[in-house]
């Protein structure tokens, strides 16, 4: 796979907290990692514990912790520092006089904004894709994301920015059109004044830098929603428990993905109690679990399933990795 | 020739006041869809849900004349009724 042309594959490990993502996800890129790709496990979790997970220390630059094996904890608190200082580079170049009163600190204010978090994760993970899927650095790129709610957010993000900006679109033309029919029946150019001065308003959409960036945007968001909405490319694995709580959370999870064109694959029962005699005191909750799998398979019917039993031992580091992955073979 | 002259200005005339009546119609048109433009990519000013700030900003710097045209607007909403009754010659 490591040809010229970048052919890289991403997967999102997505479930409610504590079902197992973390392990799932990295027990995953340890498999893609020992079969010979170069595979990047990113933890997009504020609540991070993918170090935990790989028994190593992390951090937002990519660590090698095994061959072929690289490893990220994205730092929340940069991310959004970056995500905020484009943000307020932007406001400074237009509000530069700013600077002059040393108001530009209130700027950071912007940190508290509803959906920043959401904002600044998707541009980590297009900064992520960009710099080692696009440029032929990985072959694979594992998230390991927030619990569900948050999560379905930042993939929706994409989806609901092209509905904005299509909308936009549409608006602006019917300004253009008006402006244009006015021009066309006056004979004269279209003007406003802004401080007694008199300035030419665009009336065409190749001269409307407003359309222009509309485009711009336009094309930006098309990229990442076609990389996320490309079934070649990105696939969702998503893991439960078996118990009836973590399998609807789930499924509507996966109803929400469909809806905006991600593409569910793989549906990994993780923590399935594996008891060959059954004392007494267990039968009840084994025929819960029963009754949950047979539901799940049933909600995601032409899914591929996996089925990791529960551990003795709470996996830690690459070795115990190595044993889970027996049960994910069929996970690609 | 002296009858086509007279002609040509009583038709200069009427496609001036139906030239002019259109204008007027269109300008407002048009003025409330630079208005509806700026509200939806800066509603969050004043509480009404707004687009993905990226997008909001990204348009921000070229957003002059529909900032202009809003808060004209807004500072004749209360009139608004009134204009468009006149403009529709509603007495």
């Amino acid at each position: 796979m490591s040809s010229e042309t970048p052919n890289y594959i991403v997967r999102f490990f997505i479930g409610k907290g504590g079902v197992g993502k973390t392990t799932t996800a990295a027990a995953y890129a340890l498999k893609m990692a020992m079969k010979g790709f170069r595979t990047y496990i990113i933890s997009l979790d504020p609540a991070h514990n993918l170090g935990d997970v790989l028994n190593t220390e992390l951090g937002d630059e990519p660590k090698k912790v095994y061959d072929n094996l690289w490893a990220i904890e994205v730092d929340y608190e940069d991310m959004i520092k970056k995500h905020l200082k484009q943000l307020s580079d932007k406001i400074k170049d237009i509000y530069g006089y700013l600077k002059i009163f040393n108001l530009d600190k209130y700027v950071d204010v912007l940190r508290h904004s509803p959906g920043i978090e959401e904002q600044a994760s998707l541009e980590k993970i297009i900064e992520i894709i960009r710099s080692y899927g696009e440029k032929n650095k990985a072959d694979v790129i594992v998230f390991d994301t927030p619990p569900t709610g948050l999560t379905l957010r930042i993939m929706a993000l994409p989806t609901i920015s092209l509905i904005w900006i299509d909308k936009l679109m549409e608006l602006r033309l019917a300004i253009l059109e008006r402006r244009r029919a006015i021009t066309k029946i006056t004979g004269e150019e279209f003007e406003i004044e802004i401080g007694g001065k008199k300035l030419r308003v665009p009336v065409d959409v190749a001269e409307d830098p407003i359309y222009k960036e509309l485009i711009n945007l336009k094309s930006e968001y098309s990229w990442i929603n076609n990389v996320l909405t490309d079934p070649t490319k990105t696939i969702v694995a998503l893991i439960i428990n078996p118990e009836m709580l973590p399998i609807l959370e789930a499924y509507r999870a996966y109803q929400f993905l469909t809806k905006i064109g991600i593409h569910t694959e793989y549906i990994i029962l993780n923590k399935v109690l594996i008891v060959r005699s059954v004392p007494e005191e267990l039968k009840p909750k084994i025929n819960e679990q029963n009754k949950a799998i047979e539901e799940a398979r049933r909600l995601f019917e032409n899914k591929t399933f996996a089925e990791i039993p529960y551990l003795p031992k709470e996996p830690r580091g690459i070795d115990d990795l190595k044993d889970i992955i027996t049960y994910i073979e069929n996970i690609s | 020739m002296i009858k086509k002259s007279l002609l040509a200005k009583i038709s200069d005339v009427l496609k001036g006041v139906f030239a002019g009546k259109s204008v007027e119609y269109i300008s407002a048109e048009l003025r409330e869809l630079e208005n509806i433009f700026a509200l939806v990519l800066l509603g969050s000013f004043i509480g009404l849900p707004s687009p993905p700030s990226t997008i909001s900003l990204r348009l921000l710097p070229y957003m002059g004349r529909e900032l202009i045209v809003m808060t004209r607007v807004s500072e004749r909403i209360d009139d608004m009724l009134g204009e468009m009754a006149g403009l529709f010659d509603v007495s």
